[in-house]
């Protein structure tokens, strides 16, 4: 599978992936997450435990098990550590160690190094034998609810490490913090090259015009993407210049305000045509695909955001992005280089209005911006970056490790 | 270089974040931290600014937080005029920063604030080096190597080999001077300022005067 990626991702990235293999072949690794099917974490393991496998690590992926409540309790507390007010109460904290605890007796956990992704099974560190325990937070904790965060830090600081994806979430911890952002894969569906007939089928089956400049925003339907202040900003723009806005989304099962966002969203764009407001059902990955290369110019007007992946897509398929200044995407987005940083609806429509105004400059942009892609964010860079956290925990003191 | 051989040793070095959890709001607060954190952090926001893809506008992290984050700036062109290798360690260049913001600050004694999550998060790095696998024992060979390699090997050699060395000079202009006897070619490198251009642009000028050379050797043998 590593093959795949040469002449794709930089070089030193798989050397380095390679020296790193030899060093660690036959030690053993295992990642820890609570869920086999949806969301990043799993589509990236996913892609990512064959390719360590082969080079000689030992790497296996467990999940973790609960019930109907300990998923509740988690909920909960992953609202908290993005800054929703919930309440975890005593009980809760100890249902939740508890099943950790039967988890901890059905899991093998003996491994050399451990990488336990995000809250669910972070009391399982209670449970380590040997190795370096490394605590994988995916999550937005820039401002969390302080109660819950430092109940949860009291199993986070027991880690050899934490590993946060953007500096602003690293949290004071009497441990090394390491900064690794996630990446996007190539090879996935998501991602990659499409034939023009693919392309057209789903342009045909989702009715879209092409005749016309396509601005395009992938998003939940949530307040914090701004759905609204997209096609404010479209309306600013159609003044001179005829273009077509799509906003394209999935439901999120969690998250209650989406439909309401949605029927916003949809009676605010009442009666323009132009405007394509499209629920695409879960896993619409190759639709999503098609829309990102069918755009002339991909929106993320984030207000808040995770990461905001959906920018490094775009950017991959060298399309001219631009996107509110809010959690990962100033790191995707260099302002004037790689794209735009936009911080209003009128900074978003006079963004837009250059790129349909300067083609050449967009074209340049877009160029750009795929090559800091394959420099930074794909899924190549995360392995190197994991291994070389489990690497410099095994050479703690130094700064300088020469391989 | 090795000193078996004097082939020229493409190396690349990788970078890899650590948060210090430490994180500035207004200059006061910048002064106080970098007053106290480590040499690393120092090392990390001046001189691997060049590795990170940046504006030319500014020349460290510090600069471009006090004119992007806080509109400061006067302070942030007289942080972008330190040149980091102007000092041996990196006490010499704390000590530099602290003088400039202690400038500032006796003029403007009411620095703004930067808003809520664009504070300076002062990060340091793990850095993990090794040969890319490449060698030269000529220019000719030198030059196909300088093509292939990724720009963090070009960063190792340009920029951090200046600290590392600790004698201001890039890998690859000694390289030329000591093994090949090429003092001129190696004093065009040196000529190259290092805080104008980007990766690709020191890239691209190492290739042409490298070029340049190798066509007058090949016409005095002809």
């Amino acid at each position: 599978m590593i093959n795949e990626y040469f002449g794709v991702a930089p070089k030193g990235d798989l050397l380095l992936i390679q020296k790193l293999g030899e060093k660690f072949r036959s030690r053993s690794l295992v990642h820890i997450n609570s869920t086999r099917e949806g969301g990043g974490v799993a589509e990236i393991l996913y892609r990512m435990i064959p390719i360590i496998h082969e080079l000689g690590i030992d790497v296996r992926w467990e999940v973790m098990e609960g019930d109907e409540r300990f998923y509740d309790i988690t909920k909960k507390i992953h609202n908290a550590l993005q800054g929703y007010p919930e309440k975890i109460s005593r009980q809760m904290w100890d249902y939740h160690f508890e099943v950790n605890q039967q988890n901890a007796g059905r899991l093998s956990l003996d491994s050399d190094a451990v990488f336990i992704h995000d809250p669910q099974p972070s009391p399982l560190i209670k449970f380590k034998k040997k190795g370096t325990w490394m605590w994988r937070c995916h999550i937005d904790v820039a401002n969390p609810i302080h109660e819950v965060c430092n109940y949860l830090k009291k199993y986070c600081k027991k880690f050899d490490a934490a590993i946060f994806s953007v500096a602003q979430f690293a949290q004071e911890m009497p441990i090394a913090e390491f900064i690794i952002p996630p990446s996007i894969d190539p090879f996935s569906e998501k991602n990659r090259e499409l034939g023009d007939k693919e392309i057209k089928e789903t342009v045909d089956r989702l009715e879209i015009p092409t005749d016309r400049p396509i601005i395009l925003q992938v998003s939940r339907f949530d307040r914090f993407k701004d759905p609204i202040g997209v096609i404010e900003a479209y309306r600013n723009v159609k003044k001179y210049n005829d273009c077509i806005l799509i906003l394209a989304g999935s439901p999120a099962t969690d998250d209650p305000e989406g439909s309401e966002v949605l029927e916003e969203v949809r009676q605010y764009a009442a009666g323009d045509s132009d405007i394509k407001v499209l629920l695409l059902p879960p896993f619409s990955d190759k639709d999503i695909n098609a829309l990102q290369r069918i755009a002339t110019i991909v929106v993320q007007k984030s207000l808040k955001e995770g990461f905001g992946l959906t920018v490094s897509e775009a950017m991959w398929k060298g399309k001219p992005v631009l996107g509110g200044a809010a959690g990962g995407i100033p790191l995707q987005i260099i302002h004037g280089i790689t794209g735009f940083l936009v911080y209003s609806v009128e900074g978003a429509a006079f963004r837009i209005r250059q790129f349909l105004n300067n083609p050449g400059m967009a074209v340049r942009m877009g160029e750009k911006g795929k090559e800091y892609i394959r420099q930074n964010f794909l899924m190549t860079r995360q392995i190197r970056d994991y291994l070389s956290v489990w690497y410099a925990l095994e050479n703690r003191g130094k700064s300088i490790l020469e391989l | 270089m090795t000193a078996k051989n004097k082939s020229f040793i493409f190396t690349q070095c990788v970078n890899i974040l650590k948060s210090t959890g430490k994180k500035a709001a207004d200059i006061h607060e910048l002064r106080a931290i970098i007053a106290d954190i480590s040499e690393e952090s120092i090392f990390h926001h001046t001189c691997q600014y060049f590795l990170k893809e940046h504006v030319l506008e500014y020349t460290n992290d510090f600069a471009r937080w006090a004119g992007e984050s806080l509109e400061e700036s006067s302070l942030a062109e007289h942080l972008s005029n330190i040149d980091p290798y102007d000092y041996r360690n990196m006490q010499g260049l704390r000590n530099e920063l602290l003088r400039v913001i202690d400038d500032y600050m006796k003029k403007y004694r009411e620095p703004r604030r930067a808003i809520p999550g664009d504070e300076f998060y002062f990060n340091e790095t793990v850095t993990l080096t090794f040969p890319v696998g490449i060698q030269a024992q000529n220019l000719a060979e030198f030059l196909i190597g300088i093509r292939f390699i990724d720009p963090q090997s070009i960063y190792y050699h340009f920029y951090e080999a200046r600290m590392r060395l600790r004698n201001g000079v890039d890998d690859f202009s000694l390289w030329m001077e000591q093994v090949l006897g090429k003092k001129e070619l190696a004093e065009r490198i040196r000529a190259i300022d290092p805080f104008m251009h980007h990766i690709e642009g020191i890239r691209d000028f190492i290739v042409t005067a490298v070029e340049e050379e190798v066509k007058n050797e090949m016409e005095v043998i002809h």
